[in-house]
């Protein structure tokens, strides 16, 4: 199948998808008793003041035209304002999301870069001391709350040590943000020479990357070691094995055979660890699109939750399709589907 | 007969329950050390649970105004925090939020999963094909988002924290129960039972599920640890659960403000007997599933 028909497929069975995503936040955040209005109107509104606020928003309108109007908008790119910021949502999200992806690459790159090498090291001798004491740490990874571990590390590392700045936002208000570029403060400060503003957006950075990478790795070393486990014990390594070709050589064969499932495996971790960071960016302060969430959420704000909910379901649906990509130049003889 | 007989008699009678338990347990030991000591750390947290009012020296939600804040002291060992309460004893009778929420989540999820699993696997056609695509819907959303999603939109109590996770729980047991159905299905003892005239309903819940239900049960251990974190941390954000409830996320979130002054107590104990619970219920998940398949299982 040629690249563009690929692309052209995956994009026609994902929409059903993407509507579907959007019709169930539209119906949870009205069906349910969250109530913009009451808090838009305030404790001293009278009943006229409610209904010019309800009606401003549209929500004297039937459910299905508002779903049917939001959708109409939706499709134009139109996500609507943000009844708390009162700026458009796609605005909001926009600006927001490289602050999370910028977390999130080097929390779950770090994650793999440590999680793979131990897995492996793991699965090359099952029950080993090696393979035990990784097994229980990673459990141990499993069972530590993300927030509670973020909040520790500021206590260490800021209160008792005074090696990490304070945990409130990406760089020291003291130093000149720099031009924006790319919206990362690191990367901005070091293309544009500005050395103060990348430094100190760096060590920002190292508590919460620390933290997702540390929650990250678990599960890695986990389903690392079991997909070499199961490598080690397929034919074609045991032919290998048989063979008499050195260990060097068996190894890189088990390397490269579990290079899809745990590349696989690391793209589904990616989307699934977006909850994971909202909850450090709620205890970083750090004023990403995780944060962005939760706020809409707990305070109600209905565009700004669909619009973030939108953004969640296209980002796993666009790392889904990096991963395919990768997984077939990695291994050409999978069929793009 | 003397009083020194009757003590006698009965650590008599003790002593041959406990050795009769110990011994059970050196056997379940061996199989599996994990689980093992997963579930000893469970029961620690149930007596903790259970006798939390025998063990707790002050009362979880009796405010001290002149002891606000204090550091860990002989009087009170975890120290009190920003409402002068007690956190000692805040965090025994957190236990019982652990035990109170994901016990009934789980048999919840049990309830709804399993036999929506049977179904859709023995049935399979377009209302198997529906329910799958719609479990793969729900799972493009990260568990925390949508749990705080639905319980910020349904009404935040205890009890409505339990129902939204037990539902959100089901399609993991839905899958696995599914699965094994898939494979059961064309078996010898159930193509018998069709054939000896059996309506559906005898042969899903008598034929099938015992022998569908044991994937499904080693998985109650590890989705309990997911119940008590998901409910600690929306409690954490201030959903569900509210301070001052001894509940250990909200506890964590009354002291988060406090971690920055360097107040450490008030957030480190609720989290560490978190991690400890959510550990232990990992640990028995593990090593279920060490004693389902032989092939994980350690020490082999």
């Amino acid at each position: 199948m040629s690249f563009h028909r690929f692309l052209l497929r995956r994009a026609i069975m994902v929409l059903p998808l993407l509507i579907g995503v959007v019709f169930i936040t539209f119906m949870l955040v009205r069906i349910g008793g969250l109530d913009p209005v009451g808090k838009l109107a305030g404790p001293t509104a009278t009943q006229a003041e409610f209904d010019s606020i309800r009606e401003n928003l549209g929500l004297d309108q039937p459910l299905w035209q508002q779903f049917a109007i939001y959708l109409g908008n939706v499709a134009q790119g139109d996500l609507g304002e943000s009844w708390l910021s009162n700026r458009p949502v796609l605005t909001d999200i926009r600006e927001r999301a490289i602050i999370s992806l910028e977390l999130l690459f080097w929390g779950v790159g770090i994650g793999a870069l440590v999680g793979i090498p131990i897995g492996l090291r793991a699965a090359f001798r099952p029950n080993g001391r090696f393979d035990q004491v990784t097994r229980v740490l990673s459990l141990l990874g499993f069972s530590i709350p993300t927030y509670w571990l973020g909040l520790v590390m500021i206590f260490v590392f800021f209160y008792l040590l005074g090696w990490a700045p304070p945990a409130i936002g990406r760089m020291s208000l003291l130093v000149m943000t720099p031009e924006p570029i790319t919206g990362s403060y690191l990367i901005d400060g070091l293309l544009t020479a500005n050395w103060d503003a990348a430094w100190s957006a760096a060590s920002h950075l190292v508590l919460p990357v620390i933290c997702l990478a540390i929650v990250s790795a678990a599960p890695i070393i986990k389903q690392t070691r079991a997909i070499a486990i199961e490598v080690l014990a397929s034919d074609t390594v045991r032919y290998a094995h048989a063979c008499g070709l050195p260990e060097k050589t068996v190894r890189k064969l088990v390397l490269r055979n579990s290079a899809v499932p745990v590349l696989t495996f690391v793209g589904t971790e990616v989307t699934g660890l977006v909850g994971t960071m909202s909850l450090i960016e709620y205890v970083f302060a750090w004023g990403g699109l995780g944060q962005y969430g939760l706020n809409a959420i707990i305070s109600g704000d209905f565009t700004a939750v669909q619009g973030y909910v939108l953004a969640l379901a296209l980002f796993s649906v666009v790392v889904f399709l990096v991963i395919d990509i990768v997984v077939h130049l990695i291994e050409p003889r999978s069929e793009l589907s | 007969m003397s009083d020194a007989t009757r003590t006698e008699i009965a650590t008599d009678t003790q002593q041959g329950w406990s050795t009769r338990a110990r011994n059970r347990f050196i056997g379940v030991f061996r199989l599996s050390p994990t689980a093992a000591i997963g579930l000893l750390i469970i029961l620690f947290f149930a007596v903790l649970a259970l006798f939390s009012s025998w063990i707790m020296p002050h009362d979880p939600v009796a405010a001290y105004t002149d002891r606000v804040l204090q550091p860990p002291s002989a009087e009170h060992w975890f120290g009190t925090d920003g409402n002068g309460m007690d956190v000692f004893s805040r965090v025994i009778y957190g236990a019982k939020f652990g035990f109170g929420i994901a016990i009934p989540a789980v048999l919840l999820s049990l309830v709804i999963g399993v036999p929506v699993g049977l179904i859709a696997g023995y049935r399979g056609g377009l209302l198997d094909e529906v329910l799958m695509r719609f479990f793969d819907g729900l799972r493009v959303f990260p568990s925390i988002i949508l749990a705080l999603a639905v319980v910020a939109a349904t009404g935040q109590s205890l009890l409505n924290v339990i129902l939204v996770l037990g539902f959100l729980d089901s399609p993991v047991f839905a899958r696995v129960v599914r699965a094994e159905v898939l494979a059961l299905r064309s078996s010898n003892f159930v193509e018998s039972a069709v054939a000896a005239g059996n309506p559906t309903w005898r042969i899903l819940f008598v034929h099938l599920l015992p022998n569908a239900i044991q994937g499904a049960m080693a998985q109650t251990a590890v989705r309990a640890a997911w119940a008590v974190r998901i409910s600690a941390t929306l409690a954490f954000l201030g959903v569900g659960i509210q301070a001052p409830t001894p509940e250990w996320g909200a506890m964590i979130r009354q002291g988060a403000e406090f971690m920055i002054s360097g107040q450490w107590w008030v957030a480190l104990y609720p989290g560490l007997a978190l991690i400890f619970l959510v550990f232990g219920l990992n640990l028995l998940g593990d090593g279920f599933r060490d004693l389902m398949d032989p092939r994980h299982r350690s020490g082999s």
